[in-house]
């Protein structure tokens, strides 16, 4: 029997209803804010419209563009890890081992930690004085390092928090992906000659590679929001050494006042983030070639 | 006029005016807003902690109710902001830092209190305006006068200080005996010290405060003031690169130095930290960290700290700053928060919150018997006040952009060593005039 047209509708209206409402709302509204000069605090009929003053000006402005220069280099360093050890992660605990419902239960712990918390306790660890860091590299006979007073080590130390944070979540998502993988393609491997390498090189991975693909999209798009740990860390400090575009957007906002500019650079990084998304997905695309 | 008794005067005349007149009692004065509740937005700070230890006798007494919404003190503005825009707010009374005031006048967010103190039935005949510390009374409290935010004609009174404070010279005489060190009284001997104390006994000089921000602007303020410099001249120019703001930012980078490790990372809690803990000989800044010193459970260094002023350099003066109490324009209940503000800013509020670890706010305190036995560091507090200087930063609306965006991006490379301090001076006037023509100033 042929399906009415008006049941894909049906069942699709509400998730399309809740997407608008919560997703697309929020981003025509940046489009919009983008071209009035608003400062908050004051009433919305206060507004001046301002056409592409507000992209000039953010386009004009050099720190915006060093920003997005720290931005790409700490989501490419942090990304690159997170998937390299989160995959590694998953391999190693795939297998029943003794103990591995403590390690997977250890290994997600820090993504169910507050970002603000996450923040102070990478602070406190990385503390030049107090810090567990420098006193494990004291132990080690290594000398102790001023961490969040040096621009380079500052940016290590946004890095290592991040990475931290969210090698767990690709390593719970690839955990799941390895697991729907057909054991008797991997015996049939195996049978053919295959080494523990070639199987995971040359098949599991190819089979599980639009869940990597996805997962790389789901951390970069993160990767470029994060906010709240350096807010904590470092401020963006010291100079603008760790001042990535979420943290230029929230003071151009809310200490600068200038929502209008703010909201222009939101939309130079959302199509940052799109193309980078859009990259990811042609490593692999899951909704390409699916039958009807 | 002099700026002080012209405060006093005002102050007085304007609302001692409406005190024959209040023949209410208390009891009546708060009987009509019993059962009502005022939320009250405060920072995670110390000050705000020991409040919390004397609210619950304010509702015992009056029988209204108060909600507090504390957070950190940098995401408090963002908040407010949110909620103060809105046509009816969520806050009754909220706590501002000083920078914050003519921000929030100039957007008519928070309201004038003199129709409060002239209001019988609401004003308490027995609060000592004039006792409140003067320059407390105007860095916080008076936004419209000269410069928009000093006394003088147009003042009027938007807040009133609480969790005010100064700075002065914590250091730690037990060091200073071993060494046969004197505590410095020119900036001279401040720079020598630095020196003399980092070889001789190992640890940081001076602990500061540095990371990117209002922090390392805040540290650099507290020596420009006293060097001769100040940011802007009369004609709102940008000023700070010149002799004194140079100097200013290269006896911050000798602080840097000769300091514990890490102050291009600290904000003010690392700072006390580094000076409470014993890894540095002297502590420049807040007086708000007198409550922490002789508190075993946070310093290390009880009964080892001795109090001076702050070191004299082409002139005396010490900082002006920290928080006040103002009511939303938007707020609910009104009133019911007016009541509030009194009853915690009234002499014997003042003394309660003071003896549970608060900073005092009046003068009375300052010289309470009791106060002093338990704080002897009052004695400092007040000889530096006579010397506080209102005009330590401009209070502009534009002042926040000016101190977190340019300077404390700029400043903070100076720090570390990416650029000289001429440079970075250099670089970021063009970058401050441009805020200060946006906001529209003639630069």
């Amino acid at each position: 029997m042929r399906t009415p047209c008006w049941v894909p509708a049906l069942y699709l209206g509400p998730a399309v209803i809740v997407m608008v409402a919560a997703c697309l709302y929020p981003v025509l509204s940046a489009f919009q804010l983008a071209g009035y000069d608003w400062a908050m605090g004051t009433p919305w009929s206060t507004a001046r419209w301002v056409g592409w003053d507000n992209f000039v000006s953010a386009l004009s402005n050099s720190r915006v563009w060093s920003s997005l220069g720290t931005t790409l280099l700490f989501a490419a360093l942090c990304v690159s890890a997170e998937m390299v050890l989160g995959i590694a992660l998953a391999l190693a605990l795939e297998h029943p081992v003794r103990g591995m419902a403590f390690f997977r239960t250890l290994f997600i712990l820090p993504m169910m930690i507050a970002p603000i918390a996450v923040g102070l306790a990478w602070r406190y660890l990385f503390d030049a004085q107090f810090g567990l860091v420098n006193a494990l590299l004291e132990v080690a006979g290594l000398s102790a390092q001023t961490w969040l007073a040096d621009p380079t080590l500052a940016f290590a130390a946004i890095v290592v928090a991040d990475i931290w944070q969210w090698t767990p979540f690709v390593f719970i998502i690839m955990i799941a992906a390895l697991a729907g993988v057909d054991g008797s393609v991997i015996d049939a491997a195996r049978i053919d000659g295959a080494c523990w390498w070639q199987q995971v090189l040359l098949v599991k991975l190819p089979m599980v590679m639009h869940v990597i693909a996805i997962t790389l999209m789901m951390r970069l798009i993160d990767a470029f929001r994060v906010l709240e740990v350096i807010y904590v860390l470092t401020f963006g400090g010291p100079g603008d050494s760790t001042e990535i575009l979420a943290l230029h957007i929230y003071k151009t906002a809310f200490v600068g006042q200038q929502l209008g500019v703010a909201a222009a650079v939101s939309v130079l990084l959302l199509v940052v983030v799109v193309l980078l998304s859009w990259g990811a997905l042609r490593l692999s695309n899951p909704m390409k070639g699916e039958p009807r | 006029m002099d700026r002080r008794v012209f405060v006093k005067g005002t102050t007085i005349t304007v609302f001692g005016a409406g005190l024959p007149f209040s023949g209410v009692q208390a009891r009546s004065r708060y009987a009509k807003y019993a059962g009502k509740t005022v939320v009250f937005s405060i920072p995670a700070h110390p000050h705000y902690d020991a409040m919390l230890k004397i609210l619950p006798e304010f509702t015992k007494e009056t029988g209204i109710k108060v909600e507090t919404d504390k957070l950190a003190m940098s995401r408090m503005k963002d908040k407010q902001l949110l909620e103060m825009a809105k046509p009816s707010g969520d806050f009754d009374l909220g706590c501002y830092v000083v920078m914050w005031k003519g921000e929030y006048v100039s957007k008519n967010l928070i309201r004038p209190l003199e129709p409060f103190f002239a209001d019988p039935a609401l004003a308490d005949p027995a609060y000592d305006m004039k006792d409140i510390v003067p320059i407390y009374l105007e860095n916080l409290g008076l936004v419209g006068g000269p410069k928009g935010y000093l006394a003088g004609p147009g003042a009027k009174l938007y807040g009133i200080p609480y969790g005010a404070e100064t700075s002065v010279l914590a250091y730690r005489r037990d060091i200073f005996a071993k060494h046969n060190l004197k505590p410095p009284e020119t900036y001279d001997d401040f720079r020598r010290l630095l020196r003399v104390l980092k070889d001789k006994e190992g640890i940081g000089a001076l602990a500061s405060r540095g990371q990117a921000g209002h922090q390392v602007v805040h540290a650099w303020l507290l020596h420009l003031n006293l060097l001769g410099g100040s940011v802007f001249d009369d004609k709102w120019r940008a000023r700070f690169n010149d002799k004194a703001g140079v100097e200013a930012l290269k006896f911050l980078q000798e602080v840097v130095a000769t300091g514990p490790a890490g102050i291009p990372g600290y904000g003010q809690g690392e700072s006390n930290t580094a000076f409470l803990q014993g890894q540095a000989a002297m502590y420049l800044d807040s007086t708000s960290i007198a409550g922490l010193v002789n508190d075993p459970s946070k310093s290390k260094v009880v009964g080892n700290v001795s109090w001076a002023l702050h070191p004299k350099g082409v002139r005396r003066a010490s900082q002006s700053g920290g928080l006040g109490l103002a009511i939303p324009t938007n707020a609910k209940n009104a009133e019911a928060a007016f009541l509030l503000l009194q009853w915690l800013t009234s002499k014997a509020q003042d003394k309660a919150v003071t003896m549970v670890g608060g900073a005092p706010m009046r003068n009375s305190t300052l010289r309470d018997d009791e106060a002093v036995r338990k704080h002897p560091e009052f004695v400092a507090f007040i000889e530096a006040l006579k010397h506080s200087n209102p005009d330590w930063r401009p209070i502009i609306p534009a002042w926040d952009k000016i101190n977190v965006q340019a300077l404390g991006v700029g400043l903070s490379e100076a720090l570390t060593g990416k650029k000289s301090a001429e440079q970075a001076l250099d670089d970021l006037v063009p970058q401050v005039n441009a805020i200060m023509r946006e906001a529209g100033y003639r630069v």
